[in-house]
Parts: structure tokens; C-alpha cells; sequence
């Protein structure tokens, strides 16, 4: 009983902050985040935790504003993006992203990394009309659902799409073949899958079996030894990156050699590495996948002057950023549309200015996508990305091959 | 027929890995008493040191796994010294939630140590695989099952024939006698850690090279290791075995043939053996039951 008094007075100050931060946002002139002299940007991504690798597109993008900063910004404004550690834990993320729109009050919400912890902040910026810029997840439902949630927008291709071009290239190059899938049982997988039978589209090559598996298991081996029996002679693995690497290593323990089609988030180079088992494991060899960034190991861009540069930034602010880590270049590449974007929104930005050029963009000349690859989207499109290249595995890495392939949902 | 030996193979091979978790899980039980939710970081941790020892500092492995299990042995002994010992005397909830808490600051030390990024770990074992009649078998899963076995051996004799191992079942079954015959009781119980810490070691060991090494790696099997655990009997080391693999077999089997179980409803099928050994057996297959006056 003697606390109930404090519990009061503690809710009395919270309504009073809260009215007083009402009142202060209803007579500000102008949108938040913006001033004569800076355009302040905020989101979250994992710098700690188990996903902690990916926060490399933080450090990547930010390095990109400092850089375009130190040129004088975008319309003398000097661009400041803050990003905090949500540690992957969509709880996290609504708190810290409460935290950036009320107290620290951004224009917009940039850049936010992962699946669960986007949707779980969608609905709460769209209700306050604050634009959740090319969240980090290629999750359909970003793009599909426009119309209910006009401020959000994704970037990377949607899982559907890279699916979709699994399948076309398996029915244009493998004609006969039987495929079999291993998925995450969530959305991600089943959006790659969707896509992949949407790619071959009723043409012979199908798919003959597909099991999935919970992100809780321990192993996939069971899962594995049932696609083996089923005679098929391809494998598609849908992963996140330690199952995909101990899919690749059950087949070969079970003596499966399929040949082996992959989506970007399951190919990164290091699982490769792993899933290779010191070159033992040969199944590793010719899988094919989809790629739309430049890879900065890749020899055949040592001398494009967009990845020149790229080291170059890096090195000069992000030091002792890790330059082979392709999701640097995501960064880059990501930033690099958002100042496009921003130059658009002439001398006084406004949110509405800003969603209203996320509806008409067209970038041809991001330099740090693959060659040819545009930034489109439309009034109700808001897939920026849908196209994309394949590359293979060699044993000196993965080779970008054939011509550019368009999805259209 | 293939199909359904060849998961019954990779079932064993699963089963393994519980059962050897499973084992550690055990020796705690036996030796102290209680559940030591933290087994699982514990062994991940050791297993750790093992991938530092030969990935960043090159040591041949068999060193590099000694090291490791001594490492381990002090680890577990100074954790109970440490951690456990002052919170032994009061309830057995009070050391549970001790071990929970355990759980959460090893798995965030991982991470803050060694990055959430996956990692190999060499198998001691070749990782060809035999062919029977259609039938893979790996010889690196006969040598988990190998290990584990053997394990339960040396564990028997352990218990049965040194001084050590007697004090320890002394001193776990009735401590305040035991004190009186001159056992020191809190010193064994720190030995019984060491112990159990050394097989989560060998456990980690044996599991990294087919699930790959990250600070997560053992969340998902300290489950299975529970449900091996209370299905062979929670204070039987031949139990924690054979209950890991027939889980293992079990859950493939039902995964495989029973439709709607598929791959999504195996943990709760690892849970529901759980609630029905206690339900209808609680002293699991091979455990002894315990009866109390009251």
C-alpha cells in the first residue's frame, strides 16, 4: 500500500512529459530532425548479439554520409545518422526507435536491420507519418503492403524475387531437373520458395520435395537424408547461414552430390568456406546464386573505380572496418540512394517530401550495385530492387555470370 | 526400407550428440543434486578454447583438447567455488536460478569474446562415410556414439572403484553423514562440477563439427540433452545415452512418418517425452527411484 502513492506521482510525470512533448511537436515549424545545417536520420541494428556481423551495413552507410559530409553534404546540410544497438531483439527495437523519433527527434528512420525487428516498428511509424526508410530485410511484405504502410519501404530484393530468378534460370539451364528444398519454416523461407516455383513456372524442372526446418532445431540431418531419397538432383537451400552450411555438409555425409542452387543471405563467402570443410567437401563447388551488390573480393572489380573509392572511404571513416565484408558495400550502396533521395527534397525537406520521392524513384547510377541495375519504384511499388545477376562458386570464389535478370511481381 | 534405416542412421548420429550433453547433465545431477541449466553455454564455451587453441594459435589437437579439458575441470571446479557454493546451503531453486542466470552472462561472454560469426571445429574423426547396402554412415558419427559409450564406461568404473568417486556418491546422497565421516564435502561437490564441465567439453567437442560453433550452438541440444536426460533416468549415465539416442532415432522417425509432427513440432515432441516420463515414469528407464519418508 505505501507504494501506490509513488506509482501516481510516476504516472502523473509521465502524462505531463508526454502532453509537453505533444504540445512542443504541434508548434514546431518545419518537420523534426531538420535544421538550417542538418538532416538527422536515426534506426537500429545489431552491434551486439548473434547477428552482430551485420551491422557492418551501419558502419558502411555511415562512412558514405561522412564522406558526402565532408563535401559539402546534401543542400549544406551535413547528414547525422545515429544508429543503436537493438541486439536483433524486435523488443529493443521499438524502444530504441521511440527513443529516436520522441527525444531524439529524426526525420526519418533509416536503415533498420532485420525481418521481425521492421515489422515490429511498421505500424507504429506509419501511424505517426514517420518514414521507416529502406528497412534491411527482404521480407515481401515491405513492398506488397504499400498501401497500408505508405511510409515503409525495403531495399535489397524481395525474397519472392530472388527466388523467382532461381527458378528461371533452373528452368532455362537445367530443364529436367528435380528439385528439392530445404527452408526456414517462417515467412523468408517460404517466400523464396513461393518465388522459386513461380521462376520455373509449371515447366518441367520442378520441385519433387521440400522440408523445412525450426530455427530451434540443432540439426537438419534428418531433414537432408528425406530430400536425398526423394532422387532429386538438385538442392535448393533456403538458410539462414548455420543451417545452410550443415546442409551442405550432411549431403556430403549422406554421399549426395546434387548441384546446388542458393539465395544471397545463405551464400555470404565465409559460409562457403565453412560449408567447403577445408576443400574437402566438393558439393560446395559450381552452386549457383544471385548477387546485385559489387563484391569487393571479387577480382574482376580490383580496378572499378566505384570500389576504389569504396576502400577508400572506408579506410578514411570507418577505421579498421574490414574491407572484404561485402555488407560495407550494401551500406554504401543503400546511403548512396537516401542522399539521392535527400537532394531531391529541395531547400526545406519535409517528410512528405521525402515519401513522395520514395514513390518516383529511378536511380541508374548507384555505383555500388552491379552494372545496369536500377533503383525504380512506383506510387503503390515500393520494391526498389528487383534485379539481379547470377554468380558461381569456384574455388577461388564466387563468379558473377549471364545477364541481368528483372523480376516483375 | 533405405529411407527409413538411413534415418534411423542419422537419428543415432543426433542421438549422439544428446546423449553426450545429456551425460553431463547427469554427473551434476548425481554428484550435487541438481540441474545445472548452464551446462550447455559451459560446454560451448569450452568448445571455444578448443577452436582458439587450434584455429588461432595452431596446436595440434589432441594438445589443444588436453588443454581443454583441464581448462574446463578448473572452470567448472571455480565456478561452484565461486558462484554456486554460497547459494547451496538454501533451497534447490535458489541454485537453479543461480545456473539460469549463469546461462545468460556465459552466452553474452561468448558473444562479446568471439563475435556471433559461425565457426568450424575440426573432428578428430575422418569425415569419410561408409556405404551399406545404400545406407551412409558416417564414421564421424560412429565415432560420437564411440566417445559416448566409452564415456559411460569410464564413468561407471569411476564411481564404483576410486575413493574419489565413492566420496563424491557420499557426499551427493547424504551430505551431512558424509561430512561426519570426514568427506569434504564442498570440495568433492566443486570435483563433481569439474567433472561434469570436462564431459560438457567433450560433448562441445563432438558437437561442433556437424553443427558448426557459435555462442548458440548448444541451446538447442541442452533441450534434447534434457529430454535424454529424464527419459534414461536423471541420475543414470548408461540412461543419459541410450535415452539420447533412442530420443534421437524417435524424433526422426516421427518426423519423417508422422505428417503433421514434420520438422516444426520436433521440440515439442522432445517436450511431450519429458512431461510423459514424469507423468507415468518419473524415474526414467534406467534410474532409481527415490523414496522418501515423510
Amino acid at each position: 500500500m505505501t507504494r501506490k502513492p509513488i506509482v501516481f506521482v510516476a504516472l502523473a510525470v509521465a502524462l505531463t512529459l508526454g502532453a509537453s512533448a505533444l504540445a512542443g511537436s504541434t508548434r514546431a515549424t518545419g518537420d523534426p530532425g531538420i535544421t538550417p545545417t542538418s538532416i538527422l536520420l536515426g534506426g537500429t541494428v545489431p552491434l551486439s548479439g548473434v547477428a552482430s556481423a551485420y551491422s557492418a551495413v551501419a558502419v558502411g552507410a555511415s562512412a558514405y554520409f561522412k564522406y558526402v559530409n565532408a563535401k559539402g553534404g546534401v543542400g549544406g546540410r551535413q547528414i547525422n545518422y545515429k544508429y543503436l544497438d537493438d541486439t536483433y531483439n524486435p523488443a529493443q527495437t521499438v524502444q530504441l526507435t521511440r527513443q529516436l523519433v520522441e527525444q531524439d527527434k529524426v526525420f526519418a528512420i533509416f536503415n533498420t536491420l532485420g525481418t521481425e525487428t521492421n515489422l515490429a516498428i511498421r505500424p507504429y511509424l506509419n501511424q505517426l507519418k514517420v518514414p521507416q526508410l529502406f528497412a534491411a530485410s527482404g521480407d515481401t511484405s515491405f513492398g506488397a503492403d504499400a498501401a497500408t504502410y505508405p511510409q515503409t519501404i525495403g531495399f535489397f530484393p524481395s525474397y519472392q524475387a530472388e527466388g523467382w530468378a532461381l527458378g528461371q534460370y533452373m528452368r532455362k539451364s537445367h530443364p529436367k531437373a528435380k528439385i528439392a528444398v530445404i527452408a526456414q519454416n517462417d515467412s523468408y523461407g517460404r517466400d523464396l520458395l513461393v518465388g522459386l516455383n513461380r521462376g520455373l513456372g509449371g515447366g518441367v524442372a520442378k520441385v519433387v520435395a521440400a522440408q523445412n526446418y525450426e530455427v530451434t532445431a540443432s540439426d537438419v540431418g534428418s531433414q537432408i537424408a528425406k530430400l536425398k531419397s526423394s532422387g532429386a538432383d538438385t538442392l535448393a537451400i533456403f538458410a539462414t547461414p548455420q543451417f545452410a552450411i550443415q546442409s551442405y555438409v550432411f549431403a556430403n555425409k549422406l554421399g549426395w552430390k546434387p548441384f546446388v542452387i542458393t539465395n544471397a543471405v545463405s551464400s555470404a563467402s565465409n559460409i562457403m568456406l565453412l560449408a567447403s570443410e577445408g576443400g574437402q567437401n566438393k558439393t560446395v563447388l559450381g552452386s549457383v546464386s544471385v548477387v546485385f551488390l559489387k563484391d569487393p573480393t571479387d577480382p574482376k572489380w580490383s580496378k572499378d573505380p566505384a570500389i576504389a573509392l569504396y576502400r577508400t572511404i572506408l579506410a578514411r571513416y570507418a577505421k579498421g572496418a574490414n574491407a572484404k565484408d561485402v555488407y560495407h558495400v550494401y551500406g554504401m550502396a543503400v546511403a548512396y540512394a537516401t542522399v539521392n533521395l535527400l537532394k531531391r527534397l529541395g531547400k526545406n525537406p519535409t517528410r512528405a517530401g521525402l515519401i513522395a520521392a520514395v514513390d518516383s524513384m529511378n536511380i541508374t547510377d548507384d555505383p555500388f550495385l552491379l552494372p545496369g541495375i536500377a533503383i525504380k519504384t512506383g506510387p503503390g511499388d515500393h520494391f526498389p530492387l528487383s534485379q539481379m545477376y547470377f554468380q558461381q562458386y569456384a574455388k577461388t570464389g564466387w563468379k558473377q555470370f549471364g545477364s541481368l535478370v528483372s523480376y516483375k511481381g | 526400407m533405405t529411407n527409413f534405416l538411413q534415418q534411423v542412421v542419422s537419428g543415432l548420429a543426433s542421438g549422439g550428440i544428446y546423449g553426450a550433453l545429456a551425460l553431463a547433465l547427469v554427473l551434476i545431477h548425481r554428484a550435487t543434486g541438481v540441474i545445472n541449466f548452464a551446462q550447455g553455454e559451459m560446454a560451448t564455451f569450452s568448445t571455444y578454447i578448443l577452436w582458439t587453441l587450434t584455429q588461432n594459435h595452431g596446436w595440434p589437437y589432441w594438445p589443444a583438447l588436453a588443454v581443454t579439458l583441464a581448462i574446463s575441470f578448473a572452470g567448472g571446479f571455480g565456478v561452484h567455488q565461486l558462484v554456486v557454493r554460497p547459494v547451496e546451503r538454501g533451497s534447490v531453486l535458489r541454485v537453479v536460478i543461480v545456473t539460469i542466470g549463469l546461462l545468460l552472462l556465459i552466452n553474452g561472454a561468448m558473444t562479446w569474446i568471439w563475435s556471433g560469426e559461425v565457426r568450424s571445429v575440426h573432428s578428430p574423426f575422418p569425415t569419410r562415410t561408409i556405404d551399406m547396402g545404400g545406407v551412409a554412415i558416417s564414421i564421424q558419427d560412429l565415432g560420437t556414439i564411440g566417445v559416448s559409450i566409452g564415456v559411460v564406461i569410464l564413468l561407471g568404473l569411476f564411481f564404483r572403484f576410486t575413493k574419489v568417486g565413492l566420496a563424491l556418491r557420499a557426499a551427493a546422497t547424504n551430505p551431512a553423514e558424509a561430512r561426519l565421516v570426514g568427506v569434504r564435502v564442498p570440495l568433492l561437490l566443486g570435483v563433481g562440477w569439474g567433472l561434469a564441465t570436462m564431459l560438457g567439453a567433450i560433448a562441445g567437442a563432438l558437437t561442433a563439427p556437424t553443427v558448426f560453433l557459435d555462442p548458440n550452438m548448444m541451446q538447442a541440444v541442452l533441450i534434447y540433452a534434457f529430454a535424454a536426460a529424464v527419459l534414461g533416468g536423471i541420475d543414470s549415465p548408461v540412461g543419459a545415452v541410450v535415452g539420447g539416442l533412442l530420443l534421437g532415432v524417435g524424433l526422426n522417425l516421427l518426423g519423417t512418418y508422422v505428417n503433421f509432427v514434420g520438422a516444426d513440432l520436433r521440440l515439442p515432441a522432445a517436450l511431450s517425452v519429458i512431461l510423459a516420463v514424469l507423468l507415468f515414469r518419473p524415474a526414467g528407464l534406467f534410474g532409481h527411484r527415490v523414496v522418501k519418508r515423510v
